[in-house]
């Protein structure tokens, strides 16, 4: 069941990425100033919204396991670090790409870039925490309450680095009510690649999650057998 | 709670002047490094001084818990009747006071390196530096009951700490610069109240999650 919907969720990701890929290189029009350096902008704003997710995940996940300390909640938690980690890190990747030619530089330490090097430093160092320790329940704590106190973090970088400086583009909607979008085409292929990574997102996370409680569960089951050994071993 | 304090105060005459000593070599790293004989600018003196804070401030919080866990006194500390959130608080405390000492020796020779003048605008630091500390002891605090129970964990705690720092830090040198240049406390709320704000965020977080980070299994 679970590995059908696993396979599934694979299959469609490919079909949505064909599908992405091919609105982005032939269908849609690049736009009229930025040209070609624009078409960045629709893998970049879903690897950022996916990225984001990923990091929301973590907090709740981690709010969950301290709360009822279930493992699930802690691999959950650990496998959207790590999904997020990736896509965060192609966001930054895909977004400088696109700086380079409009703003003339790859990296500025403009309020979005910086809040968002943050967030990737944060939970660059909880896999750093969760790679230099075994998976004992008193790591995936640890790992729990970093993953709180960097969401909690989140509000503060955000209103400290917006007063500090901001040059990146208004995101979607302005305060003008316009999006930036005015060819329906544009938006069509961006939502289509919304969708796309977010079901790419959703079945890395799936399968890494998997992974993490195949493992829980043999560690689990590891303790049994030694337990079951031991008392067998006293009982002789 | 508060003899632990001063206990521990006692204690650690050396680790105050460790963290005086390393205030103050990051400081004289920073001249040679920025060349500040000839630049003095009131920025860079701001920036150093925060850079020696953060580096002290580690170290102490390093410090703070290492001492009780060095002869298992953790255990016994967590089996006495004392609730977690207190012993969060006096360790805390201490943290807070070994920062304080340090930063008042930075302040004074970062006067003394950057050829400043000793007026009002020191006066000004005051606030902001323990707006800082605060910040930063609560959250190192949390921190390195963590990390100091991984392996590596003396390099994780700056790797885990300082991202999160960062938003009081951008705010505490800006709050430094301005006060340096002679700007008064009132025209620069907002950055004091980023730090307000990640103050109270950060030691109630501590508070509430320190249970958590202790706790045997």
């Amino acid at each position: 069941m679970n590995s059908a919907i696993r396979n599934g969720l694979g299959y469609v990701t490919l079909a949505l990425m064909i599908v992405a890929l091919f609105m982005v290189f032939d269908y849609v029009p690049p736009e009229a100033e930025q040209g070609i350096a624009q078409l960045i902008f629709y893998f970049h704003v879903p690897l950022a919204w996916v990225a984001f997710a990923s990091f929301g995940i973590v907090a709740i996940a981690g709010i969950f396991y301290l709360w009822l300390g279930d493992k699930l909640w802690d691999d959950l938690g650990y496998a959207a670090a790590e999904t997020g980690m990736v896509f965060c890190t192609l966001m930054i990747v895909a977004g400088s790409i696109w700086a380079k030619p409009i703003w003339g530089t790859w990296w500025t330490w403009d309020s979005r870039l910086t809040t968002t090097f943050i967030l990737w430093l944060m939970y660059g160092g909880y896999l750093m925490l969760r790679a230099s320790a075994d998976d004992t329940p008193q790591v995936a704590r640890f790992g729990a309450v970093i993953g709180v106190v960097a969401a909690l973090d989140v509000p503060i970088v955000i209103a400290s680095v917006r007063l500090w400086r901001t040059i990146h583009p208004a995101v979607l909607v302005t305060k003008q009510g316009g999006h930036g979008l005015e060819d329906p085409r544009m938006v069509a292929t961006l939502l289509v690649c919304l969708a796309a990574f977010t079901v790419l997102w959703a079945w890395l996370l799936m399968l890494r999650f998997t992974q993490l409680r195949t493992r829980s569960r043999m560690s689990a089951l590891a303790v049994r057998i030694a337990f079951a050994d031991a008392a067998l071993s006293d009982s002789k | 709670m508060l003899r632990k304090d001063l206990r521990l105060e006692l204690r650690s005459g050396e680790s105050t002047l460790a963290l005086l000593a390393l205030s103050m070599l990051v400081l004289v790293v920073l001249v040679f490094a920025l060349d500040a004989g000839r630049v003095r600018s009131v920025d860079v003196a701001a920036g150093a001084l925060w850079v020696a804070m953060v580096f002290a401030g580690m170290l102490g919080a390093n410090r703070a818990l290492l001492a009780e866990r060095d002869n298992g006194a953790i255990r016994g500390l967590l089996l006495s009747p004392l609730d977690p959130g207190t012993l969060y608080a006096a360790k805390l405390a201490a943290a807070l006071i070994f920062m304080a000492v340090a930063e008042v020796g930075a302040v004074i020779l970062m006067v003394l390196f950057f050829n400043l003048e000793f007026d009002v605008s020191i006066a000004r630091l005051a606030p902001i530096l323990a707006l800082g500390a605060i910040g930063f002891s609560a959250l190192a605090t949390l921190l390195s009951a963590i990390t100091g129970r991984t392996r590596g964990g003396d390099m994780l705690l700056p790797i885990l700490a300082v991202p999160i720092f960062v938003p009081a830090l951008i705010a505490g040198v800006k709050a430094s610069a301005a006060a340096l240049a002679g700007v008064p406390l009132d025209s620069m709320g907002q950055w004091l109240k980023i730090m307000v704000a990640f103050d109270v965020l950060f030691v109630t977080a501590g508070y509430l999650l320190f249970e958590h980070v202790v706790g045997e299994n």
